[in-house]
């Protein structure tokens, strides 16, 4: 997929704004208008993002012993106890001291190093509310367990990270201020410089000017390697709160699931509502009112030919207005010729319909499942819809192809922009619809426009 | 005027037959699928009794999706001089292109609504069964709502439009004087400045004028 940055500031990804940069909506205010006259790799070392790393790393130490402490601690005490029946009780309280801690680290993770993470499944005991219960649905669920062997790694990498952190950071910047306080060493020390090197016989110290400004370089370069190893290790922190602290992949496929079938049960029933009522508004009503028509016209008969004539007139078209009616509506619930002759003609018919000229452009090899090839349908119906309504475009085109699994489909206008994925909007809507089968909409729509909708979809399912 | 109908929908083919009986056609045969339909024919021509047009519905058993189209294109192709009028439940300019797609004699294609009208239901069939055409008004909508020469169609006046619609759906000047209560004269002007404008070469023949018209649309 491939989304046009238009902001002015769109070069290269600075460590500062690179792993965030991939925002999916473009709205107004996106672009940051400061414009650094620093390049990326000398500004690291003083942004706001190595600060609360490299606070991470530091806080990292005191909660990992905390932590471990707490975790070793409780557990031993509850294998030691679970010859009695305290054991049991203990281990579950331990696992949920566990669980509060992965809480707290959540957000420490969160606040310090922007890595969102959900919470994981919750304890749901599967009988009854009593601590017995409970306690059964703490030992049994494996978020506990994770929690726990979260405690008991993250420790040796804490210490590890802390040290590694801390000489970095320390060795560059006292080796980059080394011009500044060198003169200590004569007046206090007793010696010209830091020693480098010395034996019975020979010492070398970094006195001389040239001496000097090669330390600072050096202590340049640790300062600006800083930065990355400080990320490096906390790559490795979020990894862990990742893996160990989140949901699991199958609970988490789980939930997304759940909330799909409830944007597809709720769509089903919209769509079943919408349905009655437009046959009770529509074709019902207007059938009552020809057979009240048709009945009036036969007890006219006798007596007044011409008057029976004329409502025999109006019942012809009301009765053709019902069977366009009726047409229309079918047409909504499954158009045929999209089962007949696949997406191309579908696509074109909806093309002809749209109050601006549309280019349709559809490159697919084959046909896709006839579930992907309805919503890929509804999907550019709708979006033709809201150029026709909103847009005031000239003209739009509509494109259809295959990149490997998926099947792509782009709508385009030259209209005034500024569509917006905001809740309850149409594209919202659509956006959810797509998200039921592990599609993606994707909006691009500046003000002033032009207005590109790309929408994803899999292949097969 | 010997019609031969194919309509799976048992009360419709009464309707349908009962409506041209009426008008004083004769009904040769009604069927309920396409293989029937196909089977009817080859036996009428081999008896040297080919009907003058064939009523066609597109949905029909054992598929339900778009048998009456693929027989419709099969029929035309080996008798060319059969008039084929296809009738729908919905119009796609899809389907129409097919079945214009390289004949030149009677092809009708139209919304099953249409057969309300009565008297411009019995003008189509009439007129495919004489080997002229009958577009539906939709499917004409369509084909001028999608055709890439919308600056072209936009230099033509609401007159010349409305004009132009009725000439794609098949009918003959006289046809369409009687329609918009115009003289034959004036329509026949409106015809010449349509083609002028399209820079079309005028074509003598109701149904070579159709062609031109459509082949000019979809390019």
């Amino acid at each position: 997929m491939t989304i046009y940055d238009r902001s002015p500031h769109a070069a290269p990804h600075a460590p500062g704004t690179g792993a965030r940069g991939h925002g999916h909506a473009h709205g107004p205010g996106f672009a940051p208008d400061r414009r650094h006259r620093l390049p990326a790799a000398l500004r690291a070392p003083v942004e706001g993002r190595h600060w609360r790393e490299l606070a991470y790393v530091l806080l990292s130490l005191p909660v990992a012993v905390t932590l471990f402490t707490y975790a070793v601690t409780m557990v031993s005490l509850g294998a030691g106890l679970l010859v009695t029946f305290l054991g049991i009780p203990v281990l579950a309280a331990a696992l949920a001291g566990c669980r509060g801690f992965g809480v707290l680290e959540r957000v420490r993770a969160r606040a310090l190093l922007g890595c969102e993470v959900a919470d994981p499944e919750p304890v749901r005991p599967r009988t009854g509310n009593g601590p017995l219960a409970w306690t059964g649905a703490v030992l049994r669920s494996g978020a506990s367990w994770r929690a726990l062997l979260y405690a008991l790694a993250q420790f040796p990498w804490a210490v590890f990270s802390f040290c590694v952190a801390v000489t970095f950071w320390a060795t560059g910047w006292s080796l980059l201020t080394y011009p500044l306080w060198f003169w200590a060493f004569p007046v206090w020390g007793g010696q010209g410089g830091i020693q480098l090197y010395g034996d019975e016989q020979h010492a070398f110290y970094l006195d001389g000017p040239f001496e000097i400004a090669v330390t600072a370089l050096v202590g340049l370069l640790v300062t600006l390697a800083t930065p990355w190893v400080v990320r490096a290790l906390t790559t490795v922190d979020r990894l862990l709160v990742h893996g160990l602290l989140g949901p699991s992949r199958l609970s988490a496929r789980v939930s997304e699931l759940e909330s799909d079938r409830g944007v597809v049960v709720d769509t089903a029933a919209a769509d079943l509502r919408r349905i009655e009522r437009d046959l009770h508004d529509g074709a019902q009503a207007r059938l009552v009112n020809l057979a009240m028509g048709l009945g009036l016209a036969k007890e006219k008969l006798a007596e007044d030919p011409q008057a029976a004539a004329r409502m025999v007139e109006e019942a012809h078209g009301e009765v053709k207005t019902a069977l366009q009616e009726l047409r229309d509506l079918a047409r909504g619930i499954h158009p045929a010729v999209l089962t007949d002759r696949g997406l191309d003609a579908a696509l074109s018919s909806v093309a002809s319909r749209c109050t601006v000229p549309v280019r349709v452009d559809v490159d697919l090899p084959e046909r896709p499942a006839p579930a992907i090839e309805g919503i890929a349908y509804f999907t550019v119906s709708e979006l033709l819809q809201n150029v026709s309504k909103h847009s005031r475009a000239r003209s739009a085109s509509v494109e259809v192809w295959r990149s490997e699994d998926r099947l792509m489909l782009q709508v385009t206008d030259d209209g005034v922009g500024g569509a917006e994925m905001s809740a309850g909007s149409g594209l919202r809507g659509l956006a959810e619809r797509l998200d039921a089968v592990d599609g993606v909409l994707v909006v691009d729509s500046p003000p002033g426009g032009p207005t590109r909708v790309t929408a994803e979809l899999p292949w097969r399912r | 005027m010997r019609v031969v109908i194919a309509e799976d929908s048992v009360l419709l083919r009464e309707g349908l037959t009962r409506l041209l009986t009426d008008r004083g056609h004769e009904v040769v045969a009604g069927v309920g699928d396409a293989e029937a339909l196909v089977a009817t024919i080859t036996g009428l021509h081999r008896e040297g009794k080919l009907p003058d047009v064939v009523v066609v519905d597109v949905r029909m058993p054992p598929t339900h999706t778009d048998e009456g189209v693929r027989a419709a294109v099969r029929l035309r192709k080996v008798h060319p001089d059969l008039g084929v009028l296809v009738l729908s439940q919905y119009v796609e300019e899809r389907y129409a292109t097919e079945l214009l797609a390289g004949s030149s004699r009677g092809v009708g294609y139209l919304l099953k609504d249409r057969v309300a009208d009565v008297r411009e239901f019995t003008d189509a069939v009439v007129r495919v069964a004489r080997g002229g055409t009958a577009l539906d008004p939709e499917v004409v909508a369509q084909l001028l709502g999608r055709s890439r020469r919308q600056d072209v169609l936009a230099a033509l006046t609401p007159r010349e439009r409305e004009v132009l619609g009725l000439m794609a759906e098949g009918r003959t000047n006289s046809a369409i004087a009687r329609q918009l209560v115009v003289s034959d004269g004036a329509v026949e002007k409106h015809v010449s400045n349509i083609f002028m404008k399209l820079g079309l070469a005028p074509s003598d023949g109701d149904h070579r004028r159709v062609l031109a018209v459509l082949t000019y649309l979809n390019s």
